[in-house]
This record gives C-alpha cells, sequence and structure tokens, in this order.
C-alpha cells in the first residue's frame, strides 16, 4: 500500500506543471474598477498633479465599488485580463 | 424552499467537456435564494466553463440564460426556441427542474444537473439554510410541538429521544440540537406534553417515498382548465 500511495504521490507531483517564462518586457494587463467617490477621485487627482501610472492599467470607474459583481470580474479575465484591481 | 448546492466544479466540467454546444440553464426561485442556480449563478458557472474550455484548447460554445421556476411550463415557453438549438442542457435548477425539463424535450436533448439539490430548508440567516421537513406525506407537527421528528431527528425517530441525547445535543453531531429534547421543551412551554403520552399508532410510511412517486389532484381545477379550454377552442381563441 505504501508504493501505491508513493506512486500516487509521484503522478501528483509530476502532473504540477513547470512555470512559464514570463518575457523580460512583459507588463500585465490590469483592469481596475474604482469607486467614482474615492480611488477614482484619487486618480483623477493624480492626473491632476502630473503624476504617471503603466498604461497597461485601464480605469471602469463605478458609482461604488458595491456595484461590482462577480461576473463583471470573470469577464476581465475571460477577456484576458490578467489581474484585477478593486478600488474603493 | 428547495435548498441545492452546486456541484463540485470539476465534476460539472467532466459532464460538459464532450459537447460543443451547452446551455447554462438557472432558475429564480429556491435554488436563486440559496445562491445555488439562479440566472447569476448559472453566468458565473458558463463564464468559469468558458475559460476551462479555453485553458483545455476546447471548441465549447457556452452561453447562459435563467427563467422564473423550472417547475412549471409557461415559464419555459419563452426560451423554448433557444433551448433547442443547444446540445447539452446544464440545468442549475433543482432535481424537480431537470426531471421536468428532461420530460419536456423528450431525450432530444441531454439535461445534466449542475446543482445537488439537498432539502426542504428554511434561511435562519443570510447564508445559512437549515432542514426543517422531510416532505413525508402524513404530518405531526401537531403532535411533536412544531418541530418534525423525521428530520431534525438524525434517526428519525418517532417515540422520544434515544440514549445518545446528551443535554440537549445529538450523539451524531455535537453541533445538532436533539429533536426530542427541543419537542419536550417546547411542548412544557405550549402545555401540551401530555399528548405525548398518548399511543400512537404504527405509522403509515406509504406517504412518503415508500409508497412511489407522489400525486396530488385538484379535480375541480383541472376540470376548470379544461372547461376554459374547450371554451377558448370553441370561439377560437385557442393555440
Amino acid at each position: 500500500m505504501a508504493d501505491v500511495a508513493e506512486a500516487a504521490e509521484q503522478i501528483l507531483v509530476s502532473t504540477v506543471e513547470a512555470p512559464h517564462d514570463t518575457p523580460a518586457d512583459w507588463t500585465p494587463n490590469v483592469l481596475a474598477f474604482a469607486c467614482h467617490y474615492c480611488a477614482f477621485a484619487a486618480a483623477d487627482l493624480a492626473g491632476v498633479m502630473r503624476l504617471s501610472y503603466s498604461p497597461s492599467v485601464k480605469i471602469i470607474r463605478l458609482p461604488c465599488t458595491g456595484k461590482l459583481d462577480h461576473i463583471h470580474i470573470l469577464s476581465a479575465f475571460e477577456k484576458g485580463v490578467d489581474g484585477v484591481f478593486a478600488a474603493g | 424552499m428547495i435548498v441545492g448546492k452546486q456541484k463540485p466544479f470539476d465534476e460539472i466540467w467532466d459532464m460538459v467537456k464532450g459537447f460543443k454546444k451547452v446551455l447554462v440553464y438557472g432558475c429564480n426561485t429556491c435554488v436563486a435564494i440559496c445562491h445555488a442556480g439562479g440566472s447569476k449563478e448559472a453566468e458565473l458557472l458558463a463564464s468559469m466553463l468558458r475559460m476551462r474550455a479555453k485553458q483545455e484548447g476546447l471548441d465549447l460554445l457556452i452561453d447562459s440564460a435563467g427563467i422564473e421556476r423550472h417547475c412549471e411550463p409557461e415559464f419555459f415557453e419563452p426560451l423554448d426556441e433557444k433551448v433547442k438549438t443547444y446540445d447539452l442542457i446544464l440545468s442549475t435548477a433543482c432535481g424537480v427542474g431537470v426531471n421536468f425539463l428532461a420530460d419536456r424535450l423528450a431525450g432530444a436533448i441531454p439535461v445534466y444537473p449542475g446543482i445537488n439539490t439537498s432539502f426542504y430548508g428554511a434561511v435562519p440567516e443570510a447564508g445559512f439554510f437549515v432542514e426543517l421537513c422531510g416532505g413525508c406525506g402524513n404530518c405531526i407537527l401537531h403532535l411533536t410541538g412544531g418541530i418534525c421528528p423525521i428530520v431534525r431527528c438524525s434517526k428519525s425517530l418517532m417515540n422520544g429521544p434515544c440514549g445518545g441525547t446528551d443535554k440537549g445535543k445529538c450523539e451524531v453531531s455535537s453541533e445538532t440540537d436533539c429533536a426530542w429534547f427541543l419537542i419536550v421543551e417546547r411542548m412544557k412551554k405550549l402545555g401540551t406534553l401530555e399528548k405525548l403520552f398518548e399511543v400512537q399508532p404504527p405509522r403509515d410510511w406509504s406517504t412518503a417515498t415508500h409508497g412511489g412517486p407522489r400525486r396530488i389532484s385538484l379535480e375541480h381545477i383541472r376540470a376548470y382548465e379544461a372547461e376554459e379550454e374547450k371554451k377558448a377552442t370553441l370561439t377560437g381563441e385557442g393555440k
């Protein structure tokens, strides 16, 4: 039985994929869901202050992050976004 | 209401991966309340399945839809034509809904269950569901202080607690109240404890599933509907 368990363990371990190589110039596409009243206002202020952030971050303004639903996040991932940032 | 829980995702994936065009079909009544199979959950499940298909390199079209009830025919009608364009319906309705739709489609398209239908329950607090009725077809709640020993006693005992009752808790799980302890305490408060001394005849379980599939037929309603149908046909208003 111990051999069987060990073999099963080895099979399990062998199925773990090696991490993909990440190109040095790769930047993740991030979608930010921002609350109109705080995080979006902060991003706006950042713009006024001429502060910059990565162009790979796209912002969607929500009336409140309470409006954010599971399906919005899943849809983003389905469309290939690498990360979702909820700010509110 | 009927309480259910979504099946493990991998189990669902194994069901659907061999098909080409799948509709995840939600029901917006009981299973929507328990966050298992309403339109919203069907939409999320469809999205997750699409991502899995993409990960596995499979060409699968997965859509979602929802109707208010899967247990009455008229609710299906608006989507009947759409449903027929798929080669699998993954229903997130309760088992009643899966059976009913499968009968309706009569073998033309398979209908698979996306959730495990669990019990008839109540929602004492958001996100928490408890089984309170077994649907046995022969209610005795008037004799037991409104507490059902059939589902609330782990052993479905009909004649008082077993030896495993422990300070009001059940020996099967310390998180479960002893139903017979609750019954006695409730009946004391109601002042009806003496009812428990009445000898009850052996229980007739033929009204539960032991007597085969159950039906209830309201003849006056059916007769009225048949009459209305006949009138509509005569006046040319029938379908």
